[in-house]
């Protein structure tokens, strides 16, 4: 164990390759045209979509500049540039599921009110058509 | 003074009708408001049908958000006082005119009806909590006191009476998942008057209870969370709004 942890101690910093940098180039690049698409076609509202175009630039500057990357790596204390990769990915996903329960909590109590409004509406006609309004609307009076 | 009883109710057919026709006779000066909460049944029918408003939500949204519509309504329209009662009978509306009464009296701005402070000799048809519900009663019973300061013994108690106060704070603020529990915490928090009152429940005359084991363990467990993040809230200040 302690040998082990020796050795990966003294093992250079794991980089990562051309070819991993082209691919992460490329879809990063196919990624913001989807992004770009989806808004063209109505499918994304724009204020929704600057937190995804975001990260397709920050995929892109990681491919396209590895020493970002690898400072990034370094101030984490991590030797593998791609563990780095991934935790970040991974928490950058964390944050915007996170977003996305904040926007739907927010979207669940306005839902609510709009049915609750429209409740009361209902009720309220029901209240000025005479059907069970006369009785209602004779108590008011009368107190 | 002008009152409003409202009843929210969630497939309730079988039961709605006789609970209006008994409010109705009780109390006889008040308006009565169903508040269907999604049915898919002949809830609201069998409401109208009987005689009472009916607001319908037009999905099922939960006894808080079903309450809440209520206390809305109460507050738009103008009422002075209100009162809300189950629909499936478990509550007797000549209880609900003892509690209205104790907020006309302006002795608190929310009265909740307890069925486990004692009212007195008790009677065959009495409620009687089941074992599962009486370890949920018993811990609810316990945070809600340590909150709060305040000691409620029956915090899941759906017989209320209430002021304008009261409604202009719930129909702003009213949890739509932990309504019964976060209410009583929020109202003591904002500086009501918080008040139970002793009284006598039926075993309910339609419907199941929701609890489950497992669900109850959930609902407990939801429920110190509620009551945890709601000791952290900000104050609304509703003594600023007196």
């Amino acid at each position: 164990m302690s040998a082990l942890t020796v050795a990966a101690a003294q093992a250079p910093q794991v980089h990562l390759t051309a070819q991993t940098r082209i691919i992460a180039a490329v879809l990063a690049v196919a990624f913001m045209v989807l992004i770009l698409e989806l808004i063209r076609r109505d499918k994304l509202q724009e204020r929704y979509s600057v937190v995804w175009f975001v990260a397709g630039l920050g995929m892109l500057a990681g491919a396209a500049f590895p020493g970002l990357l690898e400072l990034v790596a370094d101030a984490m204390g991590v030797r593998d540039t791609n563990v780095a990769l991934f935790s970040i990915v991974l928490l950058l996903l964390l944050g915007l599921a996170l977003n996305f329960s904040v926007i739907m909590s927010r979207q669940a109590a306005q839902i609510t009110r709009l049915a609750q409004e429209r409740a009361l509406e209902k009720a309220r006609q029901q209240a000025g058509s005479g059907e069970n309004g006369s009785e209602a609307k004779r108590e008011r009076l009368e107190s | 003074m002008r009152t409003l009883v409202f009843i929210p109710a969630w497939n309730e057919e079988d039961s709605v009708a006789a609970v209006i026709a008994d409010v109705r006779d009780r109390m006889p000066g008040a308006d009565v408001l169903v508040i269907d909460d999604g049915s898919a049944d002949a809830t609201a029918q069998r409401a109208r049908e009987a005689g009472a408003l009916v607001a319908s939500l037009p999905f099922n949204q939960g006894l808080g958000a079903a309450l809440q519509t209520g206390y809305l309504y109460a507050l738009r329209e103008g009422y002075e006082l209100c009162a809300h009662l189950d629909a499936d009978g478990q509550h007797p509306p000549a209880e609900v005119a003892r509690l209205l009464e104790e907020v006309r009296a302006d002795r608190a701005d929310l009265v909740i009806g307890s069925r486990y402070r004692d009212p007195g000799p008790a009677e065959s048809d009495d409620y009687k909590p089941t074992i599962s519900r009486r370890i949920g009663i018993g811990v609810f019973r316990f945070f809600l006191t340590l909150a709060t300061r305040q000691r409620f013994t029956d915090t899941t108690s759906g017989m209320r009476a209430a002021n304008r106060r009261v409604m202009a704070l719930f129909s702003e603020r009213y949890s739509p998942d932990f309504a019964e529990i976060e209410s009583l915490q929020l109202a003591v928090r904002e500086g009501l008057r918080v008040e139970e009152l002793p009284v006598r429940m039926l075993e309910r005359a339609g419907g199941a209870s929701f609890l489950t084991p497992v669900r109850s363990a959930f609902f407990i467990f939801k429920g110190l969370i509620v009551l945890m993040v709601g000791q952290f809230r900000p104050r609304r200040g509703a003594e600023a709004g007196r």
